[in-house]
């Protein structure tokens, strides 16, 4: 009774190990790809070479991915759309956005009205997991998960993002060769 | 000839200064030294980037393009780099045995080039009637540095990586000068030179006739040179890299130069001896026929950098297809193949060496054209010897599978087969089996 059954190779099986029919099977592949990589045609995906060459080339993120968050304006007034409603920082699961708002006196109709306006957005990047409900949440539209995806900095404090980092987008350089 | 007459013109120059010996046997060879020397070093700056290139193709990758377009200038960053790279001694290491290996090893690579036939007339530097016992012998000390590196380096992995490297090189050199004598024997004589124009004699290369010396010389020569799938001497996932770990800047590249350029040595004899070298059909009679006698030697050895680069690009296609051979199987594969192989190609090329002459002139058959440059045979000889050729390469192969069947029970896989259970006795469980309530 056999522990590991291996079966005896057929006849068939004994020529191709002759002929090393593996070894030119293997010859084979390699050569179609490498032929494959140079004339930028290859038959299993329609394309030779699958390098991405990230500086040079930025990618093509997938069109619900969650990126660095950003306050938007309004684009004619560029005032901030925020109405500092503290819902985004109710919504966020992790609790990484503070909202600090500041109420000022605007006149509506000839009468002296107090406003809740905004005055300082922080939002810490290094806790936030991207799950967007914090944009979900927004009814104004302004708070927004962009396409952007380097977040990276040289230290823990370069993550907490204020309300100009928020509106203005961080500069960051951009390799192009 | 226009474009020739600088060669022409150079040596009318140093006729002027020197006298005609003087020119053709020092003058003009120096020449040729540093122009094959400077070749072969751009060669090896070539490879680094050809290698690359190849092995990310064949993985769908770009490989190097950051330096220069597409990476073109990687050679020299990466030469640069290594020459600013601190020289590394190991502590206890025998230090001038250490310095002198990786000097060995380019100097044994590169000495070979000097009978290696380009081309006709002054494309080879000197042809010298051993050629091709002198390019095996020298080509061998090769290994001895390799020895020298790693038992000087103090160092475990470096050791191991010595021991590999001269078992193979006593398993493998005996196949690769054996697998050559079948081809010796149409040529009947050893310099490189006259074995190509033996062939060109014939208008046939000797790979027809000797398939199967062919094969055994490319795989011994592979496995002479440490390339993969025999890079056992310096395999990077078992022993780090080998006898070189302990190498460093410029003395590493110079083990780097030293194995391209035996590459390059080996596929060299192999496209002189099997493939023909410099011969191309059609060649001589437009060119040499005519006339052009500069314009031969170019195109020659244009068709000689063709054939070469073919078998190099054989190396780079192996080495990124094969996975790493097993110690044993290396052993197998040298011993119990290639050895007995060239040994049988020896007889059978004699074999049928002897029934051609022995059908020249019988019942009116001609097969012998003439013996004065190599074995020149007619069309029917030449029939002959190729499907004999062929047999003796099919007998070899079933002849060397029979004798080898029984003995590859050492493989593993005929052993698993073979396992029977060892009659336990079913003692009582430790546990008593809770029968499960039904």
């Amino acid at each position: 009774m056999p522990l590991v059954k291996v079966p005896k190779p057929r006849f068939i099986e004994k020529i191709q190990r002759f002929f090393m029919v593996d070894l030119l099977r293997g010859l084979k592949l390699t050569l179609k790809y490498n032929i494959g990589a140079m004339t930028g045609a290859d038959p299993v995906a329609g394309k030779g070479i699958y390098t991405e060459q990230y500086p040079k080339n930025r990618p093509d993120v997938a069109p619900r991915f969650h990126g660095a968050p950003r306050l938007n304006m309004d684009p004619e007034t560029h005032d901030t759309l925020c109405i500092a409603c503290n819902l985004c920082a109710l919504a966020c699961p992790e609790d990484c956005i503070d909202v600090i708002p500041l109420d000022i006196e605007v006149m509506v109709a000839g009468k002296a009205r107090k406003k809740k306006v905004l005055d300082e957005f922080i939002f810490d990047t290094s806790r936030c997991m991207f799950c967007a409900l914090c944009q979900e949440a927004c009814p104004t539209y302004c708070l927004e998960l962009t396409q952007d995806f380097e977040l990276a900095t040289y230290s823990r404090a370069g993550f907490v993002w204020n309300r100009e980092m928020l509106e203005q987008g961080r500069e960051t350089v951009k390799y192009t060769r | 000839m226009l474009f020739f007459l600088p060669i022409d013109f150079i040596n009318d120059l140093l006729l002027k200064f020197f006298s005609a010996d003087m020119v053709n046997y020092v003058v003009w060879p120096f020449i040729q030294v540093v122009l094959v020397i400077s070749l072969v070093t751009g060669w090896v700056a070539a490879a680094n980037y050809l290698e690359r290139k190849v092995s990310a193709f064949m993985q769908a990758r770009l490989g190097p393009m950051r330096v220069g377009p597409w990476g073109i200038l990687q050679p020299i960053a990466d030469g640069i780099k290594l020459l600013t790279k601190e020289d590394f001694i190991p502590d206890k290491a025998d230090r001038w045995i250490f310095f002198i290996a990786p000097y060995i090893a380019v100097a044994a690579a590169f000495i070979v080039f000097v009978v290696v036939p380009f081309g006709p007339d002054w494309a080879v530097i000197a042809d010298i009637n051993i050629g091709l016992l002198f390019v095996l012998a020298v080509s061998s000390v090769g290994v001895l540095a390799l020895i020298l590196a790693g038992w000087s380096s103090n160092s475990k992995y470096s050791l191991l990586g010595a021991l590999r490297s001269s078992a193979q090189m006593i398993s493998y050199e005996v196949a690769m000068g054996l697998s050559l004598i079948g081809a010796l024997m149409f040529a009947r004589t050893l310099s490189l030179s006259s074995i190509v124009s033996a062939q060109s004699g014939d208008s046939i290369w000797f790979l027809v006739y000797q398939p199967l010396g062919f094969l055994v010389f490319l795989v011994s020569g592979i496995a002479e040179n440490n390339r993969a799938p025999f890079d056992l001497p310096e395999a990077e996932s078992e022993l780090v890299a080998g006898f070189h770990t302990e190498y460093s800047g410029f003395r590493w590249s110079l083990f780097f130069m030293a194995e391209y350029a035996a590459m390059v040595v080996v596929s060299a004899v192999a496209v002189t001896v099997y493939l023909g070298g410099w011969y191309f059909p059609f060649v001589y009679q437009l060119t040499e026929a005519k006339g052009y006698h500069n314009l031969y030697v170019i195109v020659s050895l244009l068709v000689f950098i063709g054939k070469l680069s073919a078998i190099l690009y054989l190396y780079f296609w192996l080495r990124w297809t094969l996975p790493r051979f097993r110690y044993d199987q290396l052993m197998d594969i040298g011993w119990k193949w290639l050895i007995p192989a060239s040994l049988i190609n020896i007889g059978t090329s004699a074999i049928s060496i002897f029934v051609v002459q022995a059908l020249n002139g019988w019942r009116g058959l001609k097969t012998i054209e003439s013996l004065s440059g190599g074995l020149n045979l007619t069309g029917t000889g030449k029939g002959v010897m190729i499907v004999l050729g062929l047999v003796g390469l099919g007998v070899t192969g079933l002849l060397l599978g029979r004798i080898n069947w029984r003995s590859r029970d050492f493989n593993l896989k005929s052993q698993r087969r073979n396992i029977k259970l060892v009659n336990i006795p079913q003692g009582k469980p430790a546990v008593p089996v809770v029968a499960s309530e039904g």
